[in-house]
């Protein structure tokens, strides 16, 4: 059982992970990764983080017809 | 041993392709069975990506993976994020497509099935893969920069600021048109109207929940939003059936435009967290549900195609739109086969995001062939209803009549059978009160969506619900393009603006952000308004005119392409541009000289123009309505204006483009390559940028 767990799992979270980078559940985390590779602090709230993309997000082209 | 098996397999791809192609092209008789579609395609897309584009990164473009990508260079976390290629496909394919490749080819299906099948196969193959793929991987080159600074920078200053304007051009008309493939979606539909409008309160409270309870926590957000759009559908049945509400939700075509004007103007105003960014959240969800379900349905229930291989509208009297195969069914069909707009895209977020420059292949040529198949899906749902029911929802009453009576029986002499209970059956079982008339695709393809899915869950019950849900699909992602595209319209015109008077420029300036939203969004209504009071249907004039400003964008996209490839020394191959860019500028022009000045009233806004003006000189116009006809032949020169200007505005972005591609070829001046210096990466080959967690040579 448990090992179907761990398969499952292994099967599982890569594909969720995937789902949420696709949608952006993730962009912060992503940002706090970026900021520890360039050895940073990072600069912005979550909450911050998430109005200062939106507004760079929608001021270009992001949908198309 | 293994290469001849690979051979072999990949051979019989290309026979089976070949097979099922014949299949379509050559059957007569019997209905057709829809397989043969998928298979046809599927086999096309795998050989031409297997081929030809292989080709193109090996010999034309030479994709370099030692090459760090800008993502790599300047990784911020922000716009710059290394991306598994697999979650940017996803990125990138939820960005290109929008409306268009399901409206087109549901218009293009007047001409037959095979036309449109094969324009968005071969246009998909060696033209609309090749621009997106060529301008992401140029993109990639200058650290993802867009396609005006690429034509500015490559081609001449005067190119640069040509392709700026077309590009608000073709917003503007892009946004016109879809609002009104919209507003005939929804006319007289109480339910459609209701389930949509309540839409739009479900995405304020996601915004306030991502902004204020759980920021930035997208999909438990959007997990709230969808269950909520799902129970707005089944209520607006239970609206349509009570008489106080329905009353209030049956809206008039130009009530609903008027409606949808307040509604962008608001949406391009509010802060971006309030509505739109939430409304994007809920409306990517459902498009990839309803893609991935359409094409779920297609392959469990594989209807028949009904609709013949070419119709007798092949001579340019169709209902839908007014025109010959050629140029037209190329100018319908754009989104799905060449969209100008996705260049935008492959040199906007993309190029940013990208991991190896390898990828560009896979995201840019893959994304555009996955699109074409919902192109041909949406046919093959169009093509799938008996004709007869599709030319009635989608004439103008000024053609087909506006009873069912009426409509049955013009449609019936045309050859295609229809009973008038056939369509009053067919409304009532699908909740509406009408289905006549409503020209735009959306209701013929929510019809045949209907079908397709009731066919697999819920029977004839369920018709209704399937109906409305594509309805509510293809209106929540339209309005998504709708907001988003005022929103960058907004700032194209502060930023034109700002360079006569500075102040405008600023974004956050509150009269700026005023005067600018309400530019844009007067500019895009007064198209729509103008395609809503049109007696031929408002799609008949609107529709090509933004098939053929998407199709010159293409042209402007490719002409950069073909440029950068010169500066690159890859004349030998400089066909694969070339071509295609040829093609463009062929159709595109015949058509605007033909929209411009056929002697078809039905085809030419000048024409038209003179029939109405001849009427009023006979008196032939009552009182009444001589108000409303000199705004119509107002109308009818306007749109000759625009296709004027857009035309010329390609011609100019050529001109430029022969001058500098002649001194390349003579060498009489160096024109340096603006690419970004090589940078070898960092990253270990197996890096694969898989994002949870540290990524791989992370800390």
């Amino acid at each position: 059982m448990a090992r179907l767990v761990a398969i499952s799992g292994r099967v599982f979270q890569p594909l969720w992970q995937a789902l949420r980078d696709w949608c952006g559940d993730s962009a912060y985390d992503r940002y706090l990764q970026a900021m520890r590779r360039q050895r940073d602090a990072a600069l912005l709230s979550r909450k911050a983080f998430y109005l200062e993309q939106l507004q760079r997000r929608y001021s270009r082209p992001s949908r198309c017809c | 041993m293994q290469n001849l098996l690979k051979t072999l397999a990949w051979i019989a791809v290309a026979v089976l392709g070949a097979a099922a192609l014949g299949a379509i092209a050559l059957h007569r008789g019997e209905a057709l069975n829809s397989t043969w579609f998928v298979i046809a395609a599927v086999c096309c897309y795998l050989v031409a990506y297997r081929l030809y584009s292989a080709f193109i990164s090996a010999k034309l473009l030479a994709l370099d993976d030692t090459r760090a990508t800008p993502a790599e260079r300047r990784d911020d976390g922000r716009d710059f994020v290394p991306t598994n290629k697999w979650v940017l496909f996803g990125h990138h394919f939820a960005a290109i497509a929008g409306p268009g490749p399901l409206v087109g080819p549901t218009l293009a299906a007047q001409f037959g099935y095979l036309p449109g099948t094969l324009w968005l196969v071969a246009g998909a193959a060696f033209a609309g893969c090749v621009q997106d793929f060529i301008i992401l991987f140029c993109s990639i080159r200058r650290d993802g920069k867009s396609l005006g600074e690429m034509a500015r920078e490559e081609v001449s200053r005067r190119g640069g600021f040509v392709a700026q304007v077309a590009v608000l051009a073709i917003l503007v008309i892009l946004l016109g048109v879809v609002a009104l493939v919209v507003v005939n979606a929804l006319k007289s539909s109480p339910w459609a109207t209701f389930t949509l409008a309540m839409t739009i309160p479900i995405a304020i409270l996601i915004g306030l929940y991502l902004r204020y309870l759980r920021p930035g926590r997208v999909l438990e957000a959007s997990a709230i939003g969808v269950a909520l759009v799902v129970f707005v559908v089944v209520a607006g049945q239970w609206v349509a059936d009570s008489p106080s509400w329905a009353a209030a939700f049956t809206l008039s075509g130009v009530a609903l435009c008027f409606a949808l004007v307040a509604y962008g103007f608001a949406a391009s105003a509010l802060p971006v967290w309030l509505l739109l960014a939430p409304r994007d959240y809920l409306s990517a969800f459902i498009k990839a549900g309803a893609i991935f379900s359409l094409a779920a349905g297609i392959l469990v229930v594989r209807p028949h195609v009904l609709m013949p291989p070419l119709t007798r509208f092949i001579d340019g009297s169709g209902p839908v739109f007014a025109g010959k195969i050629f140029p037209f069914c190329f100018i319908t069909i754009a989104c799905g086969a060449i969209s100008g707009f996705h260049s935008l895209i492959s040199s906007g977020t993309t190029p940013k995001m990208i991991l190896r420059e390898g990828h560009a292949r896979f995201i840019g040529y893959g994304a555009m062939l996955l699109e074409s198949f919902v192109g041909v899906m949406a046919m093959v749902a169009a093509c799938a209803m008996t004709p007869g029911i599709y030319f009635a929802i989608n004439s103008p009453a000024a053609i087909v009549g506006s009873t069912p009576a009426a409509a049955a029986a013009t449609i019936s002499n045309w050859g295609y059978q229809l009973t008038g209970q056939t369509m009053t059956d067919l409304a009532r079982s699908v909740g509406e009160q009408t289905l006549l008339n409503r020209a735009g695709g959306a209701p013929s393809l929510a019809v045949g969506m209907a079908q397709i899915f009731s066919s697999t869950i819920g029977g004839e019950r369920l018709l209704g619900i399937w109906y409305h849900f594509a309805i509510m699909f293809e209106a929540l992602f339209i309005l998504t393009v709708l907001d988003a595209g005022t929103r960058v319209g907004r700032f194209m015109i502060q930023e034109l603006g700002g360079r006569v008077w500075k102040p405008f420029a600023r974004t956050s300036w509150t009269p700026g952000i005023l005067l600018s939203s309400a530019l844009i969004v007067g500019a895009w209504g007064y198209f729509l308004y103008q395609g809503v009071v049109d007696p031929l249907g408002g799609i008949n004039s609107l529709w090509p005119l933004f098939g053929i400003a998407n199709q010159l964008l293409a042209a402007v996209a490719l002409v950069v392409a073909t440029t950068i490839l010169m500066k690159m020394d890859r004349l030998r191959w400089i066909w694969v541009t070339l071509v295609p860019t040829a093609w463009l500028v062929t159709i595109t022009m015949t058509a605007s000289y033909q929209k411009i000045f056929d002697a078809n009233p039905r085809i030419g806004f000048l024409s038209y123009a003179n029939v109405l003006a001849a009427q009023i000189a006979a008196g032939k116009i009552p009182a009444d309505k001589l108000a409303e006809t000199q705004r119509l032949i107002f109308n009818q020169r306007l749109d000759a204006v625009v296709t004027v200007v857009l035309a010329a505005m390609v011609l100019v972005l050529i001109i430029e483009a022969l001058f500098q591609w002649h001194a390349l070829l003579t060498r009489r001046r160096e024109h340096p390559l603006h690419e970004v210096p090589y940078v070898a990466t960092q990253w270990p080959a197996d890096f694969t940028g898989v994002a949870h967690g540290t990524a791989q040579g992370d800390d």
